[in-house]
């Protein structure tokens, strides 16, 4: 079995976000730029399963410009088996890339999918459900467990009421979540050996994707500075206070 | 090394290797490190297993050839200092002490025999820690690693050995030694195996660097073979090679503590309220800030030139001496300013700003501790 994981190329979480000074997108000249940590711990999810002997061959693709290859070479130091870039502008939206990954779902004859939940960077959360959809095949998103058994996968979701347990045959398209696991330390020795193994490149047109954004963005800025709150003297004031704001 | 480039400018470019391997290290740093550090230096111990953790993320072998069991990667001073700039940002003593084994296996590689290499580099492969660690520095309160006290005598087929050392990583652990002694007038390197006749540790407790164990070393009349002589008899041993990439491993390593002490400062001011209002707005403050980040940087880039230089095989003492007397005054500096812009909660153990500052009173006097 063949396990495809989608990494993203991000600004990374420690850095403070600044928006451009004409409000055309967010600054990142010079900033530091890692993989997406939903993807990080996809990837060490679809790892863990090859080491346990259920699947052969784990497989990265990154959409995006030439740039993506640095997080490319971190998750084959990790331990991915190979990796291919997709040339595209690095602002694809959520359909375009789930229907480059459906292309490449179907060229690599890949039974599962191991997606982030969503990026850091524009939070859509789309991809997964999307790419799922073009399958038509089963997706369990949220994942904080994932057990194989044949030809189906055991799949522990995150849910707003806690957690739900479902079974969907595969090919599936599941979604990690921040507690699916913990990704481990790359071992020096592994950057070496990563080195040799191949990074694919390809373009949209190659594997038949539009990339023509459906969206304009007209506009990026910061969010408001919060208001500082108040301190209420004792419980009759705040009850005070959440009559006042018609909140009781 | 990589061959000579030219000397100007230098290039601060991280190869891929070395981005991958800092994402890692400073992940490992933030997890691994910094959340053990106050314990660590409450028991004076590092935690039981912590060095094997090191040991597996392939630091100490990595550059060791891969015909004694390494990882082939070139030998590289720059990705060593890496390194040990960001666990040195996770603790600066169990960082000291998880590199100390790297030090030797570096000089070993640099200056070693044949035989010497093939006997002792695939030590520091196993999956396990191998405690080894040069020993320099001597117990004296004018200690100039120009002027070694300790003796080597040539007898019969080898050397003796009489002299003490003070605050060696791992002294009485140690599994391997290398002991600088004074052999014709001349420092030379001696590789000194634990046990041997002659050799007794004591430990030595100390205001910083409590996990890293560290020990005060006698030698008295350790008879050692002519084969523990570092180097070969045609190749002149280079000493002050060994004593500058040392010094610059510990400058490395003080730079990751200085960073942890400015990133702890900007946060603390920022949020800190006292009239009303964060106190950075306080100019007295907000220059101090500013001043820890200016020689901070200064001090990086001082080393990063010296360390740059002896990668590219040129001659790097010059660069050394400036990047080690530098940071050996302003670690203190902004170890102490540091403690400063907290006020009374700098003094108190709650915050770690008392801890980095122990830790770098430790960069003047330690040498031979890491070699890059």
């Amino acid at each position: 079995m063949k396990i495809l994981v989608p990494v993203k190329r991000v600004v990374d979480y420690n850095v403070r976000i600044q928006v451009k000074s004409d409000n055309s997108g967010v600054n990142l000249d010079g900033v530091k730029m890692s993989v997406n940590p939903f993807d990080e711990i996809a990837v060490e999810e679809a790892l863990r399963i090859k080491e346990r002997g259920e699947a052969e061959e784990v497989i990265a693709v990154t959409i995006g410009d030439s740039a993506a290859q640095e997080q490319l070479r971190t998750v084959l130091a990790m331990g991915c088996d190979r990796a291919i870039l997709v040339e595209a502008p690095s602002d694809l939206e959520p359909l375009a890339v789930a229907k480059t990954l459906k292309a490449l779902v179907e060229k690599e004859d890949a039974q599962l999918v191991i997606a982030g939940k969503q990026a850091i960077d524009d939070d859509s959360g789309q991809v997964a459900q999307m790419l799922a959809a073009l399958l038509s095949c089963a997706q369990a998103t949220f994942a904080s467990k994932i057990e194989l058994a044949g030809d189906s996968a055991k799949v522990t979701r995150e849910v707003d009421a806690g957690l739900e347990t479902i079974e969907v045959d595969l090919p599936a398209v599941v979604s990690a979540d921040l507690r699916l696991n913990e990704p481990r330390y790359v071992k020096l020795p592994d950057i070496m050996k990563a080195k040799r193994k191949p990074i694919d490149t390809l373009s949209l047109a190659e594997l038949g994707v539009d990339g023509t954004n459906q969206l304009t963005v007209s506009n990026w800025s910061a969010p408001s500075a919060r208001e500082p709150g108040i301190k209420v003297e004792d419980v009759a004031g705040l009850v005070g206070k959440l009559k006042e704001k018609g909140l009781l | 090394m990589a061959e000579a480039k030219q000397d100007l400018p230098f290039d601060l470019t991280l190869t891929d290797d070395q981005r991958i391997t800092r994402e890692t290290m400073e992940r490992f740093a933030e997890s691994e490190m910094r959340s053990i550090s106050r314990d660590a230096d409450e028991a004076a111990a590092a935690p039981e297993g912590f060095y094997d953790k090191v040991i597996e993320l392939g630091v100490n072998m990595m550059s060791i050839p891969e015909e004694f069991g390494g990882g082939g990667a070139p030998r590289s001073p720059v990705s060593n200092m890496l390194i040990a700039e960001d666990l040195g940002k996770g603790d600066f003593s169990l960082a000291l002490g998880a590199l100390a084994p790297l030090g030797v296996a570096n000089v070993i590689m640099d200056q070693g025999s044949a035989k010497q290499k093939e006997k002792w580099l695939p030590k520091f492969t196993e999956e396990t820690f191998y405690p080894a660690a040069i020993a320099l520095v001597e117990p004296r309160a004018t200690f100039d690693a120009q002027d070694i006290h300790t003796t080597a005598t040539a007898s019969g087929d080898g050397y003796v050995l009489n002299g003490v050392k003070a605050l060696v990583p791992h002294g009485a652990e140690a599994e391997l030694l290398m002991v600088i002694a004074n052999l014709e007038g001349k420092p030379a390197a001696f590789l000194v195996e634990k046990g041997a006749a002659g050799l007794s540790a004591e430990s030595q407790e100390a205001m910083g660097l409590r996990p890293m164990s560290k020990a005060k070393i006698t030698l008295e009349e350790v008879k050692v073979g002519a084969d523990a002589l570092l180097g070969e008899k045609e190749i002149e041993f280079d000493y002050q090679r060994l004593v500058d990439l040392s010094r610059l491993g510990v400058c490395a390593a003080s730079i990751g503590v200085c960073q942890a002490v400015l990133d702890y400062v900007v946060d603390y001011t920022n949020t800190r309220v006292a009239f009303g209002e964060p106190i950075s707005h306080r100019q007295a403050v907000a220059f101090m800030v500013a001043n820890i980040a200016i020689e901070l940087e200064g001090m990086r880039l001082l080393v990063y030139r010296a360390v740059s230089k002896a990668e590219q095989g040129l001659d790097f003492h010059k660069e050394a001496f400036l990047a080690h007397s530098f940071a050996s005054e302003r670690t203190m500096e902004i170890g102490t300013n540091g403690v400063q812009l907290l006020g009374g909660h700098g003094f108190i153990r709650e915050h770690m700003v008392e801890l980095w500052y122990r830790n770098l009173r430790s960069v003047a006097i330690l040498e031979g501790t890491f070699h890059l």
